[in-house]
């Protein structure tokens, strides 16, 4: 029979939020589509070759690219900022 | 999206983009919006847990949930906790960092609660203490080294009379084994990243293999054996302050010289091990770190050099010649640095770091002709940070 023990919580509470998914689009019908690439080889290739192809797709306006300026610093704030006032919905990625 | 991305052509990325079209496009119109749940925090600080009493379930029972990096550990009871907890005047509830990726509330007692499951006495608590707040410091960039396939991780490096006092060994062996005062305040260190931090290897910590120090990275400058004044006096602090500085490194790299009796002779030997291809440091800058051991150190300085001649003469000769690099990877770092690879001709050489001032140089180890030579991760600064005791 097991004897137990207690013992302290090595994990402990987060300061991070859950946070509510933007309400989605009904449609992006003459919308513009963001990239956000990461600036790791390729990635604009990737998001912008499913943007491209996302557009076309649903009859987009336009499709718009931003640039980190490396893929281990986060974007600044002015620059989501702007990406959300122009774009119906974004692209991004983290990965190799 | 499956890997690879980069190093692969353009047609094969566009045929892995046209594959994903349709699942982004019903992410996008038809995913779960606004259906998670409402704002607010994620969860409440954590109770006590009835874990088994004996040591090898114990064991199993840390690795089950994720807490624990494969070595014993030992049981964090309250009785433990609060016993350590007497190693610091610092409130149990007072909050030393906010650690990503998880954005864990590394209070006190948080690291204290690791500090004994690493195996660590009351008077390593302090130093652990200042290593957490270190690494939590913008400068560090903890939520891209916790989580990039890069492999780093904070080495801790002890300067002033606390590292005597506690043990840290700064002489023969100074990067292995065989000494607890290391072993546990680099591995306390760790635990913290792991488990408040919330970097579990394969998950978000991303590392493609990691390396050894990832378990335990810990080492005291030999101040008493050095010619030139410790890294934290370069950092603006007074001798008989205790410091640690983090530095995201990678594992020590050799740098083998019994022959040399000049400083030019050792200069030669470690920029010709520091100058490769394949570091982050050479397109990303950050600080590459020299560990001298004491003999190479006395050879450099009996010339009459000082800690910064040093650096300067090997930020001039630790070159790589463009010609080594593969062109695409000119392209790429190109656009990331481009006044070290944009339209440079082939014969230019590329400094191991941005500035020589960014070259770190501590003098660690025993009797020896060895140095080791130590990358860091590019994107980052080290910090240095007083020891409260």
């Amino acid at each position: 029979m097991m004897h137990a023990m207690e013992i302290l919580d090595p994990v402990g509470s987060t300061q991070a939020m859950s946070r509510a998914l933007a309400p989605r689009p009904a449609s992006l019908q003459g919308g513009v589509i963001g990239v956000l690439d990461n600036s790791k080889p390729n990635a604009r290739v990737l998001l912008e070759g499913v943007a491209r192809a996302l557009a076309a797709r649903v009859g987009a306006r336009d499709v718009r690219v931003w640039r980190k300026p490396g893929a281990s610093i986060g974007a600044s704030a002015p620059v989501l900022d702007e990406i959300a006032a122009h774009c119906e919905a974004v692209l991004t990625a983290s990965a190799d | 999206v499956p890997h690879p991305i980069g190093g692969v052509a353009e047609e094969t990325v566009a045929r892995k983009a046209a594959s994903v079209v349709d699942d982004v496009l019903a992410a996008l119109t038809r995913g779960g919006g606004g259906a998670a749940a409402a704002a607010g925090p994620a969860e409440p600080e954590a109770s006590p847990h009835q874990a088994p009493d004996d040591l090898l379930d114990f064991q199993g029972f840390m690795m089950e949930r994720g807490w624990g990096d494969g070595l014993p550990m030992i049981p964090a009871t309250p009785e433990r906790v609060a016993s350590l907890l007497a190693g610091t005047r610092r409130p149990p509830g007072d909050l030393v960092a906010v650690l990503p990726p998880r954005l864990g509330r590394a209070t006190v007692e948080r690291v204290a609660v690791n500090a004994v499951l690493a195996g660590a006495l009351p008077e390593h608590l302090p130093v652990i203490v200042a290593a957490v707040e270190a690494v939590g410091q913008p400068a560090f960039n903890l939520q891209a080294v916790q989580t990039t396939t890069h492999p780093c991780s904070p080495l801790v490096i002890v300067n002033g009379p606390l590292a005597a006092r506690l043990g840290v060994n700064g002489g023969g062996n100074a990067l292995g084994q065989g000494h607890r005062a290391n072993a546990v305040i680099g591995r306390a260190l760790r635990l913290v990243l792991q488990n408040v931090g919330g970097a579990r290897p394969g998950r978000e910590d991303r590392a493609t293999q990691g390396h050894p120090g990832k378990y335990s990275y810990c080492v005291a400058e030999n101040e008493a054996a050095s010619p030139w004044e410790p890294l934290s006096v370069e950092r603006g602090f007074s001798r008989e302050t205790s410091t640690v500085t983090v530095c995201a490194s990678e594992s020590p790299h050799n740098i083998n010289d019994h022959g040399s009796a000049t400083p030019e002779g050792i200069l030669t030997t470690v920029a010709g091990t520091a100058a490769t291809v394949g570091s982050n440091n050479i397109y990303l800058g950050g600080e590459p770190l020299v560990v001298l051991g004491p003999e190479h150190a006395a050879t450099v300085a009996g010339g009459g050099w000082s800690k910064a001649d040093f650096k300067r003469a090997l930020w001039e000769r630790a070159r790589v010649p463009l010609s080594r690099f593969d062109p695409s990877n000119v392209e790429r770092f190109a656009v990331i640095h481009p006044a070290g690879f944009r339209d440079r001709p082939a014969d230019t050489l590329v400094p191991i770091a941005r500035e020589w001032s960014d070259i770190m140089v501590v003098v660690a180890g025993g009797a020896g002709k060895h140095s080791v030579f130590i990358p860091t991760f590019g994107a980052t600064r080290s910090v240095t940070q007083r020891i409260e005791e």
